[in-house]
């Protein structure tokens, strides 16, 4: 019992971690349509900020994730100013392609100036730390990711339900020329909604160093989980992305467990699948 | 003027055009070049690697290339081989991606008429490319792939300096032996945890037939997907089987991960040995401090070595100027600079740059090779070094020190591993 508590903790919290990365590009996609393929490449500069810093002044990744999410706001809103705007109201294959290519961008760019070494950082406040609960171990550092992840989708819920910015958005997200005759400057709201997605991604990867080794790849895996979760909680949908994380989290583990480790990826693509041919615009899609 | 004067400068144009084509390739000609490919893992996950073979084997030409009278290495005394002729290296990546290996070997051939390919780090992309090379009867050198399939192909131009997973496994198990018969160790059973790849699912395969053969219990055997995000259900299932002994074959930044879960989890095998891992990687073992130490592995070479394999440091110094002042040689990337001396020893002993008759040369003779471990360098038919050694060795205090075999030994090992809350 003991084994299958464990595995089902380690699942939860991997599946909020998912849920914070996935937040964001769930916002993008659901707002604007757009497929941010460098997401992951967001995740990845924000945790070479978070180790950087940590390196040379020591800050802790915990006090690095606010610059990482305050870094990747303004990367997120400069990608739309720069890049996706130019975009806006051609093929949904441009912004596409634009975003693939800001992500080769990002990663090539760091691989020119950080080399590919992986890189850890050591002596953090969370890092290595665990505490046992009636025999289940459980590390710090994910479990504070944990808590954070459900803290800001909780904010994010709550800015798009019940703020006038929030009503903005889901009006802008649900047709963008009734919008605007409505006198929503759809304009700043792309902007902010760039931002904000870029965000989340960017305290998520604020916090990673804790645990994680640093490199040029490390975004790539986590983008296409982040991919699966929005398109199975739904497009735009928040819950649902966090739902879908967490199914993802609990199925990684569980087959990881109990049926292979190696079939881990299979199970979780299989959920995928299967859940968008029963049900194509996904658990909560609007 | 009109269409007479422009077909005259047409015409002129051409002229000028051929003549300056001629004598560029008298010029090319003249240069006597011998262009040799490289084909590493530049980007992706073991880019890291991949670019300290690049740099090894940089070293490797430029000693080659210039006289280093300096230098107890052969070829190092005059500049250049046969009669003047200069390496000129041309670099590819194949990202550890076996279809862009083969792709790769195909465009070095075909575009770039490289000599011959020394790579690929990655065992998985190392097949695909030798037998590119092999269907065109060009000669292939493999540093550092461990996989044992590689030598068993009965490839006639495909040689390979390192020793393999097979050589490793046996080496593992006559070890275990030796800590349960003189430290009264109590290993029986054995884990296996290796990326799933040609390289990690090769390893494995040997790891359990060498294990079984002693006569221990293979209990968990553990497949993961090299990059994953965690590897948290790889570490649970090898500690709800808790093996006394595990092989581990993690590349790169999966070791890093999967060291720390072990940590995370509080488990740890009673002894840990690797293959050609991230184990051997002194900046992954120097980021991961204290929680390195302990492990064991093949190593074919660290600066820990020097009393052995004197010829080493003046040559590294010419490599740590091409990478980093900090970063010495690796067990792997100094395997790639054995392939281009070898080659380049057998191409002078020849006296000739017909593939087939190097090939053959490679095969009749027993190469001297100071930056092996054995010091020489001989070929089976399939192409493998039968004078490859390795050593085991155990990071203690961050440094690899000789373990096992006894001769060579400057250490005794700490079994089992010290827990994660005494450190």
């Amino acid at each position: 019992m003991a084994t299958f508590l464990q595995v089902a903790f380690d699942g939860l919290l991997n599946g909020l971690l998912y849920a914070l990365v996935a937040a964001g590009l769930s916002l993008i996609w659901g707002v604007m349509d757009v497929i941010n393929f460098a997401h992951g490449e967001f995740l990845m500069v924000a945790m070479y900020l978070s180790y950087w810093l940590g390196f040379i002044w020591k800050v802790d990744p915990l006090v690095s994730s606010v610059a990482g999410g305050a870094f990747v706001f303004i990367l997120g809103a400069l990608t739309y100013r720069l890049v996706i705007s130019r975009t806006i109201g051609k093929s949904a294959m441009s912004a596409l392609l634009a975003t693939f290519g800001l992500s080769m961008l990002l990663k090539n760019v760091c691989l020119n100036r950080f080399s590919p070494n992986f890189r850890i950082l050591q002596h953090t406040l969370l890092g290595g730390k665990t505490f046992n609960l009636a025999g289940i171990i459980i590390p710090l550092p994910q479990l504070v990711i944990g808590l954070v992840a459900l803290a800001l989708l909780y904010l994010i819920y709550l800015l798009v339900k019940k703020t006038r910015l929030g009503w903005a958005i889901q009006a802008t997200a649900m047709d963008k020329e009734a919008a605007e005759l409505m006198g929503i400057n759809t304009e700043r709201i792309y902007l902010l909604v760039f931002g904000l997605g870029g965000a989340c991604v960017g305290i998520a990867g604020g916090l990673l160093p804790s645990y994680l080794a640093v490199h040029p790849e490390v975004g790539g895996l986590f983008s296409l989980i982040a991919f699966v979760c929005v398109a199975m909680g739904g497009f735009g949908s928040i819950p649902g992305a966090l739902l879908a994380s967490l199914l993802i989290g609990l199925v990684e583990a569980f087959a990881g467990f109990y049926i292979a480790p190696v079939f881990k990826y299979v199970a979780v693509f299989g959920l995928y699948l299967v859940v968008v041919m029963v049900r194509p615009r996904g658990l909560f899609g609007w | 003027m009109g269409k007479s004067f422009f077909g005259k400068c047409l015409l002129l144009v051409l002229a000028a055009l051929l003549v300056v084509g001629t004598l560029s390739g008298v010029a090319v000609a003249e240069e006597k070049v011998i262009k040799i490919g490289t084909l590493f893992p530049l980007t992706g996950s073991v880019a890291l690697a991949g670019q300290r073979c690049r740099a090894a084997v940089e070293t490797a030409a430029e000693v080659i290339n210039n006289a280093h009278p300096e230098l107890k290495v052969p070829l190092a005394e005059k500049a250049g081989l046969l009669d003047g002729y200069k390496i000129v290296l041309i670099h590819a990546d194949h990202q550890g991606k076996p279809d862009v290996a083969k792709s790769e070997a195909e465009r070095l051939f075909d575009q770039e008429k490289v000599w011959t390919i020394i790579g690929c780090y990655n065992s998985a992309c190392t097949k695909p490319a030798s037998f590119v090379a092999e269907l065109k009867q060009k000669v292939f050198m493999c540093g550092c792939s461990s996989s044992g399939a590689l030598t068993e192909r009965d490839f006639k131009y495909f040689f390979r300096m390192a020793p393999t997973d097979k050589t490793e496994s046996l080496e593992f198990v006559e070890f275990i032996e030796y800590v349960n018969e003189k430290k009264n160790a109590g290993v029986k059973t054995v884990g296996l945890i290796y990326e799933n790849t040609e390289f990690g699912k090769h390893a494995a395969e040997e790891g359990r037939m060498a294990a079984e053969a002693g006569g221990f219990k293979v209990v968990a055997d553990v497949a993961f997907n090299p990059g994953a995000t965690n590897l948290n259900s790889e570490v649970q299932t090898l500690k709800a089987a808790n093996p006394d002994a595990v092989f581990g074959a993690c590349l790169g930044g999966d070791y890093t991960l999967w060291v720390r879960t072990m940590k995370q989890m509080d488990w740890l095998p009673k002894v840990a040995l690797n293959y050609c891992t991230g184990y051997q990687d002194p900046i992954i073992t120097g980021q991961l401090g204290d929680d390195a130490n302990y492990f064991m592995g093949g190593t074919g070479y660290a600066p820990e070595f020097a009393e052995l394999m004197p010829a080493v440091a003046a040559v590294e110094e010419i490599y740590k100027a091409k990478t980093d002042p900090s970063v010495p040689f690796d067990s792997d990337s100094i395997q790639e600079a054995v392939a281009l001396f070898i080659v380049a020893q057998a191409i002078e002993k020849s006296g000739s740059l017909d593939p087939t008759v190097v090939a053959e040369t490679l095969y009749a003779n027993e190469w001297e090779s100071p930056l092996s471990m054995g010091g020489k360098v001989a070929f089976s038919p399939g192409g493998q070094n039968v004078k490859a050694m390795s050593m085991l060795t155990q990071l203690q205090g961050g440094e690899y020190k000789r373990i096992y075999p006894l001769d060579l030994a400057d250490t005794e090992p700490v079994i089992p591993m010290v827990p994660w809350k005494d450190r």
